[in-house]
């Protein structure tokens, strides 16, 4: 079973929306995403009509990505436990709505411009979230940030 | 043929001791077919006289013979040499029979064409066929498929700073001399361009959706009558936006000039996107036993109709008004009350997104092109910033209905009002934000009455 957050983890998902052709009916979606939880980041690439690429990065590269999606661990696994409940977020467990209801954001970014990228490309976000319903996840609260 | 001379119109003698074009050339070219006015054309076009005499050279096929590689390449294609003589004596020039080679046209195709050509259709002017553009082009699919970045390659990739004609003709064609303008107004690329609009393009085509059959409109159920009259109010503030900029876009669309396709696309899809968003609103507010409301007082829409240039308009619609919009668009999604609604928001805020990003690439793009024009273009904001603060105390529906569908009802109206508060400092903090990366501060001198929302 996946433990979240992990490589393996984000990979499982990949693997699920890359021959998920829903998915693909959402459109081409070129972004690199950020992943912050607790003293873990990782980069999601995505590219055309998948997800090419998952690892994990130290937080200084964050500046080069898109945007990063940044809550605390709890917040992810209410988030993630809500999915697996329903097979998909509730309204209120969406990316969106999550974003609008913390005050620095749950999308974040260095540029004005990129960041909008959350927005393009939010139904396919919130697709490739969706699909960890179809799996079983371990969770395991990362050390703090320091 | 080279001991006749051919008479040389005076125009064109002039013309040619103008543009250091020899006289024997333009007797070669007058014999070989091209017209006096022709001629001039290509000359005005800055075709070189030694471009013209290899070009010539060229359509006269070099000869009959074939070089070795024509020779050596027909061999292992099985073309027959007589066959490749043949073609090099109708006037085809030896890329263009490599090119079929290459191709894949059988010896037999080849033979049954050029019969063809010279029997049944003899009265054909195949002249054209000579045009001067880059051959030999091959784009390649990518992993989005043949996109317009994928074919913008070579000379089809140059997006000149000035667009010299008045034409529809397409960025890489060859002109012709007489053809009627066609009004365009806009001809520098500074005044339209956006290094995101291909890729927007695309990413839009990609990413359309329809709300007759995607929206699930059997989720939508009754709901409390004051609640219904909110959300119907704000599906025709949404639609009357939305047909508004559909209308200002069009409107500049025939102004701008075809080397600039490119926006010309991109622009193409916001006016379908904007129409799709008339649409989905006004299905909205007819399908669950309401209606419309009451129609916006309008000020910042005639300050988006009375742009006087192209930048003016989009840095009113399509960065200040569609940042609001925006942020409209994503707390309506957080108060959808069911998922027809979920989606009807979260799709529109991927189109009112892309609509933000031309506009502010388009806006960085100017100002880093043209300094000059940035007091320009804070004074375009300055006069959009005032027109919606106009609307706002105009408006007596739009801040209730959002309130009242934010708090779900009258009881909840106070912490709707507060999601209303919420709402627009998210607008004011990331259009801010925007602007800031397009290199444009505004953080002094947005008007009072949203200054107070940028925290």
């Amino acid at each position: 079973m996946p433990v979240f957050p992990s490589v393996e983890w984000f990979n499982a998902i990949r693997e699920i929306v890359n021959s998920d052709p829903a998915f693909r009916q959402l459109g081409t979606v070129d972004a690199s995403v950020g992943v912050k939880v607790g003293n873990k980041t990782y980069e999601l690439t995505f590219e055309a009509f998948e997800c090419t690429g998952v690892r994990e990065i130290d937080e200084s590269a964050l500046r080069d990505l898109d945007f990063w999606l940044e809550q605390p661990y709890e917040n992810w696994k209410d988030m993630l436990e809500n999915i697996k409940r329903n097979g998909h977020a509730d309204l209120s467990h969406t990316l969106n709505t999550i974003d609008l209801s913390m005050p620095e954001g749950f999308a974040r970014s260095y540029d004005g411009y990129r960041r909008d990228a959350f927005y393009r490309f939010n139904q396919s976000l919130q697709d490739f979230f969706n699909a960890s319903a179809k799996i079983d996840t371990e969770f395991a609260e990362p050390a703090a940030v320091a | 043929m080279a001991n006749e001379t051919t008479a040389i119109p005076e125009r064109l003698a002039a013309k040619a001791q103008e543009k250091g074009w020899p006289l024997d050339l333009v007797q070669q070219a007058l014999a070989a077919g091209a017209g006096p006015d022709q001629i001039i054309g290509y000359m005005d076009q800055g075709v070189t006289a030694e471009q013209a005499r290899a070009f010539l050279a060229q359509a006269a096929g070099g000869g009959a013979e074939p070089s070795a590689e024509l020779a050596a390449k027909a061999e292992a294609v099985g073309w027959p040499l007589d066959l490749v003589k043949q073609a090099l004596a109708m006037g085809a020039p030896e890329a263009d029979i490599m090119r079929y080679m290459d191709m894949g046209v059988t010896a037999e195709q080849a033979r049954q064409f050029m019969s063809s050509s010279g029997a049944a259709l003899p009265e054909l002017d195949l002249s054209w066929m000579h045009v001067p553009t880059e051959w030999g082009t091959r784009a390649r699919p990518t992993k989005h498929g043949l996109t317009l970045q994928a074919i913008n390659i070579g000379r089809y990739g140059e997006v000149p700073d000035e667009w010299p004609y008045q034409t529809e003709m397409p960025r890489g064609a060859v002109p012709i001399p007489g053809v009627e303008g066609m009004g365009y107004s806009i001809f520098q690329k500074q005044e339209v361009w956006s290094d995101a609009c291909a890729p927007l393009y695309e990413e839009a085509i990609q990413r359309r959706w329809r709300p007759a059959t995607d929206v699930p409109w059997d989720t939508i159920a009754p709901l409390p009558d004051e609640v219904e009259r909110a959300i119907c109010q704000l599906c025709t503030y949404f639609s009357e936006k939305a047909q508004m900029e559909a209308d200002a876009i069009a409107r500049w669309e025939p102004e701008i000039s075809y080397g600039y396709h490119e926006v010309k696309l991109y622009l193409a899809t916001t006016i379908f996107e904007d129409a799709r968003a008339v649409e989905v609103f006004r299905k909205r507010a007819l399908s669950n036993g309401g209606g419309l409301g009451i129609q916006s007082p309008g000020w910042s829409f005639r300050a988006v109709i009375d742009a006087r240039n192209f930048t003016e308009m989009v840095a009113i619609q399509m960065v200040l008004l569609d940042s609001l919009t925006l942020s409209e668009y994503a707390y309506g999604w957080k108060h959808a009350k069911n998922a027809a609604e979920e989606l009807i928001f979260g799709r529109a805020l991927q189109d009112k997104a892309r609509h933000v990003a031309y506009g502010i690439t388009h806006l960085k793009y100017t100002l880093l092109n043209r300094p000059d024009r940035r007091e320009e273009v804070q004074r375009y904001l300055d006069k959009g910033e005032v027109m919606l603060l106009t609307d706002d105390r105009k408006d007596n529906a739009t801040r209730p209905a959002f309130a009242l569908t934010f708090g779900g009802g009258r009881e909840g109206a106070g912490e709707g009002l507060a999601e209303y508060e919420r709402m627009r400092a998210h607008f004011v903090r990331q259009y801010l934000e925007r602007l800031k990366w397009a290199t444009l501060d505004r953080s002094d001198r947005i008007a009072a009455g949203l200054r107070a929302y940028a925290g």
